[in-house]
């Protein structure tokens, strides 16, 4: 998570937990596994590592979902994002 | 000159509203919903205590020309594989506001096959986060139906402002042809 090593992309993590929203302040390897990735931004939340994310009650991401999204000409550095499931258009 | 034809499938919180919202765009609004207003839908959704029994289709369909003298098409069915191809045929462009993911399946498949534009509208159970996303960006979250809904009002404000959301871009869209995707939480929103 360090990104000393020159050739690991790294990307924003974006975490939403609890109607709250906020980014890590550090960039992460976009490449790593879904599981890797919710382990840290769990970390990152229980910590208070997310500026605008308190952690109330217990902080349990398991059944989150991780979104990746590459760089684009618009957005240059890839983005990742840990999110509730969406099931509901609120029929 | 024929108004360009977008359908909304889902009448409940979202699909309610974007077409309130959408009320004074040049289109042709069909409102898909197999589905029929509840007491408890009327915390959440943009439909009243007449429409309570009434399809969510047809009772949108009435308030709109009730209220602005706007023609909606009804079609209080089940968008399903056996008439989804018909229900999309002529759409400029569909949006999902259904709430299970089989259905979002159904439909994202019909419109890449007919090349309609298919915009996305999904939120959490505990009305925490969204997303309004294009396909096939969009991915479908599989589970999570079973979980309380939104439907006691708790959430209307942040539901609102999803719809609101969607609006917006199905608006940019229709006008410049520009596809921008959102995740969005009571906390702000996010371009992605």
């Amino acid at each position: 998570m360090n990104g000393r090593n020159q050739n690991v992309l790294l990307a924003r993590l974006n975490v939403t937990w609890d109607g709250q929203n906020g980014d890590l302040w550090e960039p992460v390897p976009f490449e790593a596994t879904d599981a890797e990735i919710r382990a840290w931004a769990t970390e990152a939340v229980r910590s208070r590592a997310i500026a605008g994310v308190e952690p109330r009650g217990e902080v349990d991401l398991t059944d989150f979902v991780v979104d990746r999204f590459p760089a684009t000409a618009e957005l240059p550095q890839p983005r990742l994002f840990v999110r509730p499931k969406t099931p509901f258009g609120a029929e | 000159m024929t108004a360009r034809k977008v359908v909304v499938v889902g009448a409940g919180a979202l699909g309610s509203h974007l077409v309130l919202l959408g009320r004074n765009w040049p289109v042709a609004f069909s409102v898909v919903d197999f589905d029929r207003v509840e007491a408890k839908n009327l915390q959440s959704q943009f439909h009243t205590k007449q429409s309570v029994g009434r399809n969510k289709a047809v009772a949108l369909q009435q308030a709109m020309a009730g209220l602005w003298g706007l023609k909606v098409e009804a079609v209080p069915h089940r968008l399903g594989p056996d008439n989804a191809a018909a229900l999309l045929a002529g759409a400029a462009l569909v949006v999902d506001c259904v709430d299970n993911a089989p259905t979002r399946r159904t439909l994202a498949a019909a419109a890449a096959t007919a090349g309609v534009p298919c915009l996305h509208g999904a939120v959490a159970a505990d009305g925490g986060y969204a997303r309004v996303m294009w396909a096939p960006a969009f991915t479908i979250d599989e589970g999570g139906e079973g979980a309380a809904t939104c439907e006691d009002g708790r959430h209307l404000a942040f539901v609102v402002r999803v719809a609101a959301q969607l609006a917006t871009v199905a608006q940019g869209f229709l006008t410049t042809g520009r596809q921008d995707g959102w995740h969005l939480s009571p906390a702000g929103q996010q371009r992605v």
